[in-house]
């Protein structure tokens, strides 16, 4: 059974100059215990989804949906009060920049005990004790020193592991992680990366990460949900959309990764063009400006989902009968 | 091909998916290339003037002072009023067709003596904000930009001048050298520049050690160059809302200053001094009172919401 | 900790030092003197003469300096030119407590009210009690508060017809000094709370500490108000020595007599030690408001300590 469900997610932000379709009506679902992994560029909708289901965005952000499930309750249904109990318990969500989500004038204890308190009804002695348990499982040497100091008292890594210790505080199902790695430097990147690797063997938790880099989370995800646009294009199991990748945008990230045994003639490849203006988004397929494939049908409509095999989605023209058959190519 | 425009509308829709004509899957290489950027491209100068134009309050604000500016110059060369004399006959007359505004003691009209106060209370705060800008700018640049012992001491200074009660040094100057408009604006000038110098020394603390200034220095550009090129210019947000709401403070003080009679001297006609001047008949003609305390408050108002819009505009932050 | 409030302790010892001297040769430097026969016409000439060498003005500035340095040190300001009967130390302990009251009663009512307003206005943004509220606080920024002061007595006085010119002896006379002290900083509260909290609320740690389900009450009193009160408290400093030490205006309208008014009228009349005196207390006054609105501002912001 699938842990969160999500049909039909559009999101819009209402601004000056007029509403802002960040997310145009996605389906998706999270497993239990599963680690799922949301790629795309900035501005395709990846976080602002996750945010969604978070009911995090701002109040001038508009979400509608037909249905979202979170371990099988109608989360669209809960008041505030039932959401509360579920945010920081049953999800845990960290964000992208660890010098500004943790709040500065408070010592990390406090920070780290709250959920412990809300949640676990933790008195301060168990809260600390727990605390100090959570800084050892995320790494943090010195815990009993760094309880009582205060965020700026902490390089940006050891943030972000704060970060993910207040996450998984109350053990929770579901860990949100909002491009955890794209603010630090690309040692500390690794460092972390190893620590929600370990994490999602050490516990039963469901991951979902945001990225905007293919290759962070090539060897770690078990499926992958590539996003353009506000739009789903492809979702599938790493293999298929490393090595069987059917839409044109997945192709261009591939191409776009840096690999270690690269052959020294071979270029990396960019996407040309620049993303779309989500206040105006292209009637068609949102990637058709600079598809390479583009065909009439991809300005018109928007491609319908193409189910291939072990869950293996699809949306693109190309898959029609009728389009012409193109292999993925590096060649441009 | 032609007969079908690359538009939605023009797609059968009763065509199931699997039945679209095939010449719609030829790929015609339009894509890729044609890269439409939808909204027209703007400088921020541009961006924040219409910003500031869409904050009702902000450009009514800017009306106001425009208008009463333009009044202050040109009216008083065509009326047949004086803001000096002594008629007799119209003493403390209340307003009408003849005298907008009322007369007071000396039976002069009320009106054309808010005027003259408008030249001064204009000139006041508008000279007076101008010296701030250029000594705050200059002080709280050096300040942030060399930094160390220097920036220390300015900043001891600057603690020193704000812990100085600010009559003392006005009722000082004043004394020294006579109650004129110059001297007013002297006395403002003194230590109203520290909240600017403040602002830009933070700024430029902020920004000198960010990436393009940096790579500026590289290029061998010259400690003046970086400070004029690069950090005052995109420090220039937050320096003119301060400098914004210098006016109004300066036009305040001149008016107190006025009011406890220290200020600019009789027969010349300032708000603060109008207003003291009807105090002690408020209880029988209150208009005497009443028409240079609107005034202040108006022009107050006026230049209040100016600077909110400017800031609102200035900021992008703030931006929705 | 310590260490910080000795290093901001001698800095604000330093400055009243600094303040000291400057105030003292500025003055000095006032065209005439408080007994020159020019000035004082109906005063035969000797007898002034005597005056100025018993207050010591014929001696060099330099030995008037230091002369005045070692009565200091001993805690006296000197005895009043222009009463010579009373020393500056008594008026100013006499007077100041009034003003202190006064003042002190503006503070907290000025707090009280200008913080949870401005918490309110940001809550709201965008809606009417928004509106309200900064319209009252624009109103409360532009109008200088001797318009107010003089408006509210013409509304009272002149409109009501209610005697207002006896100051002292009932509870209700402290409304109007009070109100109109307190006008403007509620207003300027009010105002750079709500901004400052509109920032907060926007900030990456708000939504992380709603992401921990922490209930919205305590997202706004407890994470986001932390962060947006250190302007105030900033603000806190010369707001508290300026509301303690009187103002002229609001103690002449509603005839309070605290030690505001002394301020102008001892520059006009000249009165060196009184100046002095006034200057020296008024600069301690802000120098420790300040000290203790700085501790405020480490003890809430650890990170304040580290920037100074």
């Amino acid at each position: 059974m699938s842990l969160l469900e999500v049909k039909n997610l559009k999101t819009t932000f209402a601004i000056g100059v007029g509403t802002v379709q960040a997310v145009r009506g996605i389906s998706f679902h999270v497993d239990e215990g599963e680690f799922v992994g949301i790629v795309g560029e900035s501005g395709s909708g990846k976080s602002v989804t996750m945010l969604s289901v978070m009911d995090l965005l701002p109040n001038y952000a508009k979400v509608e949906a037909d249905s979202m499930t979170f371990a099988g309750k109608e989360l669209r249904e809960m008041n505030a009060r039932e959401l509360r109990a579920l945010h920081g318990k049953e999800i845990g969500m960290i964000f992208q920049d660890p010098m500004t989500s943790l709040n500065p004038l408070f010592t990390v204890e406090q920070q780290l005990s709250e959920p412990l308190r809300i949640h676990l009804g933790m008195k301060r002695d168990a809260a600390r004790a727990k605390a100090l348990e959570l800084l050892r499982q995320v790494e943090i040497p010195d815990p009993e020193q760094r309880l009582k100091q205060y965020p700026h008292e902490f390089s940006g890594g050891m943030r972000q592991r704060v970060m993910i210790a207040m996450a998984i505080a109350c053990s929770p199902k579901m860990v949100i992680a909002d491009e955890p790695t794209t603010a630090l430097d690309v040692t500390i990147q690794a460092q972390i990366l190893d620590l929600l690797e370990n994490l999602k063997k050490n516990t039963n938790a469901a991951i979902v990460m945001i990225t905007h880099d293919l290759g962070v989370i090539a060897s770690m995800c078990s499926r992958i949900i590539v996003m353009y646009g506000g739009m789903i294009c492809e979702e599938g199991s790493s293999r298929d959309i490393f090595y069987r990748a059917q839409h044109p945008y997945t192709w261009g990230l591939l191409n776009s990764i840096p690999k270690i045994h690269h052959d020294r003639h071979e270029k990396l490849v960019p996407i040309h063009g620049t993303p779309p203006d989500m206040l105006k988004p292209p009637a068609g397929c949102p990637f058709a400006p600079r598809c390479r494939y583009c065909m009439p049908v991809c300005r018109m409509m928007t491609p319908p989902e193409t189910g291939l095999d072990h869950g293996h989605r699809v949306f693109c023209h190309l898959m029609h009968a009728k389009a012409p058959k193109v292999e993925r190519g590096v060649d441009r | 091909m032609t007969a079908i425009e690359p538009n939605a509308r023009a797609l059968p829709e009763q065509c199931a998916y699997s039945d679209l004509p095939s010449e719609l899957f030829v790929m015609d290489g339009n894509g890729g290339e044609d890269e439409q950027i939808v909204r027209p491209s703007t400088t921020y100068w541009h961006d924040v003037w219409q910003a500031f134009r869409r904050d009702p309050l902000a450009m009514g604000g800017a009306i106001f002072i425009v208008l009463m500016g333009l009044c202050a110059i040109f009216i008083p060369m065509v009326s047949p009023y004086s803001y000096d004399g002594f008629f007799p006959l119209i003493r403390n007359q209340g307003p009408s067709w003849e005298h907008l505004c009322g007369t007071d003691q000396m039976g002069r009209d009320i009106m054309i003596r808010i005027l003259y106060g408008a030249r001064i209370s204009l000139t006041v705060g508008i000279v007076a904000a101008v010296i701030n800008f250029f000594i705050g700018v200059i002080y709280g640049g050096i300040s942030g930009y060399v930094g160390g012992m220097v920036d220390m001491v300015l900043m001891r200074i600057v603690d020193i001048l704000t812990s100085l009660p600010s009559l003392l040094y006005i009722v000082l100057i004043m004394l020294v050298l006579g109650s004129n408009v110059g001297s007013v604006i002297l006395a403002l000038c003194f230590t109203s520049w520290i909240g600017t110098a403040r602002v830009v020394r933070s700024e430029v603390m902020r920004l000198k050690h960010s990436e393009y200034v940096l790579a500026s220095r590289l290029s061998g550009a010259t400690t003046r160059h970086i400070l004029f090129h690069h950090l005052i210019p995109n420090a220039m947000g937050p320096i003119i809302v301060s400098t914004a709401f210098l006016i109004p403070n300066a036009i305040f003080s001149e008016a107190f200053l006025s009011f406890l009679g220290i200020g600019i001297q009789a027969p010349m006609a300032s708000w603060g001094a109008l207003a003291n001047e009807a105090i002690p008949i408020m209880m029988t003609s209150p208009h005497q009172l009443l028409f240079p305390v609107a005034a202040i408050c108006l022009t107050m108002f006026s230049f209040n919401f100016i600077g909110d819009g400017l800031r609102d505009a200035l900021d992008p932050r703030m931006k929705h | 900790m310590l260490r910080y409030i000795l290093k901001r302790l001698m800095a604000g010892v330093l400055t009243i030092v600094i303040l000291i001297t400057v105030a003292f040769f500025m003055m000095h430097a006032m065209p005439g003197s408080p007994f020159s026969p020019a000035e004082q016409k109906n005063v035969p000439p000797e007898i002034l003469e005597r005056l100025a060498e018993s207050y010591g003005l014929n001696r060099p500035i330099l030995e008037q300096y230091l002369e005045y340095w070692k009565s200091l040190l001993n805690g006296e300001l000197g005895i009043s030119f222009k009463k010579p009967d009373t020393s500056v130390n008594s008026i100013i302990a006499t007077h100041f407590p009034v003003s202190a009251q006064v003042g002190g009663i503006a503070v907290i009512f000025s707090l009280m009210v200008g913080i949870p307003l401005g918490i309110v206005s940001a809550m709201h943004r965008g809606k009417a009690a928004d509106f309200a509220t900064m319209a009252f606080a624009t109103i409360g920024i532009s109008v200088p508060t001797y318009v107010f002061s003089v408006l509210l007595l013409w509304f009272f006085a002149g409109v009501c017809h209610l005697s207002i010119t006896v100051w002292w002896d009932q509870w209700y006379n402290y409304l109007l000094p009070v109100a109109c002290l307190s006008f403007n900083p509620i207003a300027y509260i009010a105002r750079q709370t709500r901004s400052s909290m509109l920032e907060a609320l926007e900030a990456d740690y708000i939504r992380t500490a709603r992401a921990k389900g922490v209930s919205e009450l305590m997202v706004v009193a407890k994470h986001a108000l932390k962060n947006a009160i250190t302007p105030v408290v900033t603000y806190l400093g010369p707001l508290v020595a300026g509301l303690l030490t009187g103002s002229f205006v609001v103690e002449r309208f509603f005839s309070v007599p605290g030690i505001g008014r002394y301020f102008v009228t001892s520059v006009s009349d000249r009165d060196y030690t009184m100046i002095m005196g006034i200057v020296i207390f008024f600069g301690v006054f802000v120098v420790i408001c300040n000290l203790i609105s700085d501790i405020l501002l480490a003890v809430i912001d650890p990170r304040v300590k580290l920037s100074k």
